[in-house]
């Protein structure tokens, strides 16, 4: 969700301490896990807001982008993007608004429902399910933009590509 | 070379509509006979379905250990980790409380939790030695005993303490049957303490030992509670 592997470890940190902090106030009214898994994402959302990165909503997905994705009907587009390599996807949903980027990972990453994503997001489940084609829509756009600069630079002449230091 | 372009259709409109809901498993046929037909969506399909197949087989990352030791040592910083040790130190400074009856019982409580937190037993054979009577005054912890031990010792100490000074507030009868189970109870600490004295490492005796103190501190609140009557 942050992109980051030391950021993401340093609200793992947090979490777990506000676990410790705030486990009596679980009542048992949803599973320890959604009720674990809500605690964890309201840490990582919060911090996002105070970096101030992008505007996030604890209480609804993040509806700040939901313009429709372009589609193009040119010859490009004809063309599969191929395999997906992970760090590429990674590198794409790093780069997801954070709403889009929450709910993909819990969604397709670590494989919750929507339900259950909507409990932990307090959502509904309808949301939920278009915050999920859209982010997967944005996904396939970014990594058809690093597919068509990948060939782009491969058909350069090679003083002419950039080297990468 | 330029690009040629293409008019986005009507089923192409359609099936925009639909993919989400296709997607997410719904039963869609003009999904599947459209991405046939038509380049664009068959390639759009593709591509979805590779993004959900690769987001599937992304492995879930652990934190590092490093994150474990940060979290343990903040709780430890503020606390968690400690409660155990300051509650005996409070049980403890609660010696000198003038209301022995809730002392009685809240000794009784702790110690039946140290008791149901032990190890278990070990098969070690425990002989017995001679029973050995004494009275309540000259029982004291062994220099080998824990600390766990002492702190049992001192508080049965302290409950017997405010169980003399207001025993002739007892029923007679009552106060014989109470004298009866604490010089049984004594005689069976002596016995621990005289075995764990010979066999320090005799955990079997030091077993029996915590569940006497156990029984004596149950026994002398109960007793606290019907002086205080």
């Amino acid at each position: 969700m942050t992109g980051n592997t030391a950021e993401a470890e340093d609200l793992a940190q947090e979490a777990f301490l506000q676990l410790f902090r705030k486990i009596s106030t679980f009542r048992g009214e949803s599973a320890f896990s959604t009720w674990l898994h809500r605690l964890a994402v309201n840490v990582v959302l919060m911090h996002l807001r105070k970096k101030g990165l992008q505007q996030v909503s604890l209480d609804e997905v993040d509806t700040s982008q939901d313009e429709p994705v372009k589609r193009d009907y040119g010859d490009n587009d004809r063309r599969l993007i191929g395999s997906v390599d992970r760090i590429g996807l990674q590198r794409a949903i790093a780069d997801l608004p954070p709403g889009y980027r929450t709910v993909f990972v819990l969604h397709d990453v670590e494989g919750y429902e929507h339900n259950e994503i909507a409990e932990i997001m307090d959502c509904s489940v309808g949301n939920s399910k278009s915050q999920l084609h859209k982010a997967r829509m944005k996904l396939r756009e970014r990594l058809r933009l690093d597919r068509s600069l990948g060939s782009a630079t491969e058909s350069l002449p090679a003083d002419e590509q950039v080297e990468e230091v | 070379m330029e690009e040629g372009r293409y008019e986005k259709s009507t089923a192409c409109f359609r099936f925009d509509t639909e993919l989400e809901a296709y997607l997410e498993g719904e039963t869609r046929p003009f999904i599947a006979v459209h991405a046939q037909d038509c380049p664009f969506c068959h390639v759009l399909l593709s591509d979805l379905e590779q993004i959900r197949q690769t987001a599937r087989e992304m492995p879930l990352e652990e934190p590092s250990p490093v994150v474990w030791a940060n979290v343990r040592a903040r709780l430890d910083a503020e606390g968690v980790f400690l409660q155990h040790v300051s509650g005996w130190r409070k049980l403890l400074a609660w010696r000198s409380l003038p209301h022995p009856v809730p002392m009685g019982v809240l000794a009784g409580l702790v110690i039946l939790g140290s008791i149901l937190t032990m190890p278990p037993r070990s098969t070690q054979r425990w002989d017995v030695p001679e029973a050995a009577t004494t009275s309540p005054a000259t029982i004291t912890a062994p220099a080998v005993s824990t600390s766990q031990d002492s702190a049992l010792a001192q508080l049965v100490d302290e409950l017997e303490s405010n169980y003399r000074a207001n025993e002739a507030s007892l029923a007679p009868d009552l106060k014989a049957i109470y004298e009866k189970s604490l010089v049984s109870l004594d005689g069976s600490i002596q016995e621990c303490l005289d075995s764990l004295q010979h066999e320090p490492r005799n955990t079997l005796a030091h077993d029996y030992l915590l569940t006497a103190y156990t029984r004596k501190a149950e026994m002398l609140s109960s007793a606290l509670e019907f002086e205080g009557r």
